[in-house]
């Protein structure tokens, strides 16, 4: 064991430390991205969802749950490699089908989630709104987003960081986001301890620390009265 | 029966009996690993004894705080460094194993976070009502407590399933002939240039296919866990 700490080397990972957050920069890109466009899907789709909007609402739900219901893994290599041989115009750089990926899967799980947040919001609340003459967008707007908004927080948060490990799986076509820089160390150099060392810590902080936000956020947008 | 292109054959057949054996292999042994480990700590993670708890909480929030991915390189890579360091060779996972202990290792803290849940639903007086007939801490949670906490931890148990379902495609990074792997390496051969393949490669339909496979699969079950959702919590 004494050997095994003798053997970690700081210098190493200090001595790496550009490609390292080269990597890790393009991890956080590709989650921003993915998570801003997830909430795009999921807050139009889920919308869609909850008010029955006919045919949107039916195709949303397909959507769904072809995306939950395969692996994001296959969905990634469909993008990369099997599109492109429909058409040329899908033959898309690693970066965009990353970002794509994690969008499309976000969307799909925040769809789910912004929609039970917004069927969860009493339908008098909704009759009122009407009633005090906002019309139908308007009432979307001033009442059911704002109260099915902090409903479905949360989980969207949760689904928030579920991307960004979810751009972890880039690493497989190739895309140097940080695990796929780490791995690169561990490959040529063997330093296995160090590099993990590095991804495990990045990782968790980066989880537990929106996993604490959440917790934050549950108290301080609990909606008064309610519960 | 529709006339399939030639090619189409010898690529189910391989990606049948390899892939398929080796998908479901894997997800297998994970989902038993996953339920009896997860059941195990998720109840011990109601016990007052904080270091234990405190212990299996960090287990938890580790192997679901990183990517899977992460966790089954971690296992492929580093478990045999130590084992060069420590001579104990029984950590030389092969990439099969080492898949099958990063899933498990996933789906244990899912399935103890769940259970936890379940055990602490369970109203105290059903604790106190089977001390009171002498039972132990085990007795009481083998017989009394868990038996009522499993309608609650079924839904979640299906959900599992899925995941690990889905999740055992990432054994394809390390090349274990899964449905992914045995998908893409036909792919390959079939790119070659004749006489050694096809010539025209077939991407398309086969992660199609491998898409198709898994939709079929998941879907009843994600409804079966919609079911159990509504019937039994």
């Amino acid at each position: 064991m004494t050997a095994l700490l003798a053997a970690f080397d700081w210098d190493y990972i200090w001595a790496h430390r550009d490609e390292l957050a080269a990597g890790l920069r393009r991890t956080l890109e590709v989650a921003a991205l993915g998570i801003a466009g997830a909430f795009v899907i999921g807050l139009v789709l889920g919308a869609a969802r909850a008010h029955r909007v006919p045919v949107v609402s039916q195709l949303a739900a397909a959507y769904v749950e072809i995306i939950r219901n395969t692996p994001i893994l296959v969905q990634i290599f469909f993008l990369f490699y099997g599109l492109p041989r429909v058409s040329h115009l899908f033959q898309f750089k690693p970066f965009t089908v990353a970002t794509l990926a994690v969008m499309v899967w976000g969307g799909a799980f925040n769809t789910e989630n912004f929609r039970a947040g917004f069927e969860a919001v009493p339908q008098r609340y909704r009759e009122a709104g009407l009633a005090l003459g906002f019309s139908p967008i308007a009432t979307f707007f001033n009442v059911t987003l704002p109260i099915g908004g902090r409903i479905a927080l949360p989980s969207s948060i949760n689904t928030y960081i579920s991307v960004l490990k979810n751009t972890a799986l880039m690493t497989a076509i190739g895309f140097p986001e940080l695990t796929n820089v780490a791995l690169d160390f561990v490959a040529t150099d063997f330093r296995t301890y160090e590099m993990f060392f590095v991804l495990a810590v990045t990782y968790l902080t980066i989880v537990w620390g929106l996993s604490a936000l959440i917790r934050a956020l549950e108290t301080r947008l609990a909606i008064p009265e309610s519960r | 029966m529709p006339d399939l292109p030639d090619w189409v054959r010898p690529v189910a057949e391989y990606m049948f009996k390899v892939g398929v054996k080796h998908t479901l292999e894997i997800a297998a042994i994970s989902v038993a690993a996953s339920a009896v480990i997860g059941v195990v700590l998720g109840t011990l993670l109601t016990v007052r004894w904080l270091p234990l708890r405190t212990l299996i909480r960090g287990y938890i929030e580790i192997w679901r705080g990183l990517p899977i991915i992460v966790t089954i390189f971690l296992m492929f890579f580093a478990l045999p460094t130590l084992a060069d360091e420590t001579h104990f060779e029984a950590l030389r996972l092969t990439a099969l194993n080492a898949a099958i202990v990063g899933l498990s290792l996933w789906g244990s803290a899912q399935v103890a976070e769940a259970t936890r849940g379940a055990v602490q639903s369970i109203p105290r007086e059903q604790h106190e009502a089977a001390a009171a007939l002498g039972f132990g801490w085990v007795g009481r949670h083998v017989h009394v407590v868990l038996p009522q906490a499993s309608r609650r931890l079924l839904p979640p148990l299906v959900s599992l399933l899925v995941g690990i379902i889905q999740n055992s495609t990432l054994a394809q990074v390390l090349g274990v002939p899964e449905v992914l792997e045995t998908g893409k390496r036909e792919y390959e051969r079939l790119q070659q240039p004749p006489p050694f393949g096809a010539g025209n490669p077939h991407a398309f339909e086969i992660y199609g296919a491998v898409l198709v496979f898994f939709f079929v699969i998941s879907f009843p079950l994600t409804r079966l866990a919609a079911y159990l959702e509504r019937k039994l919590v």
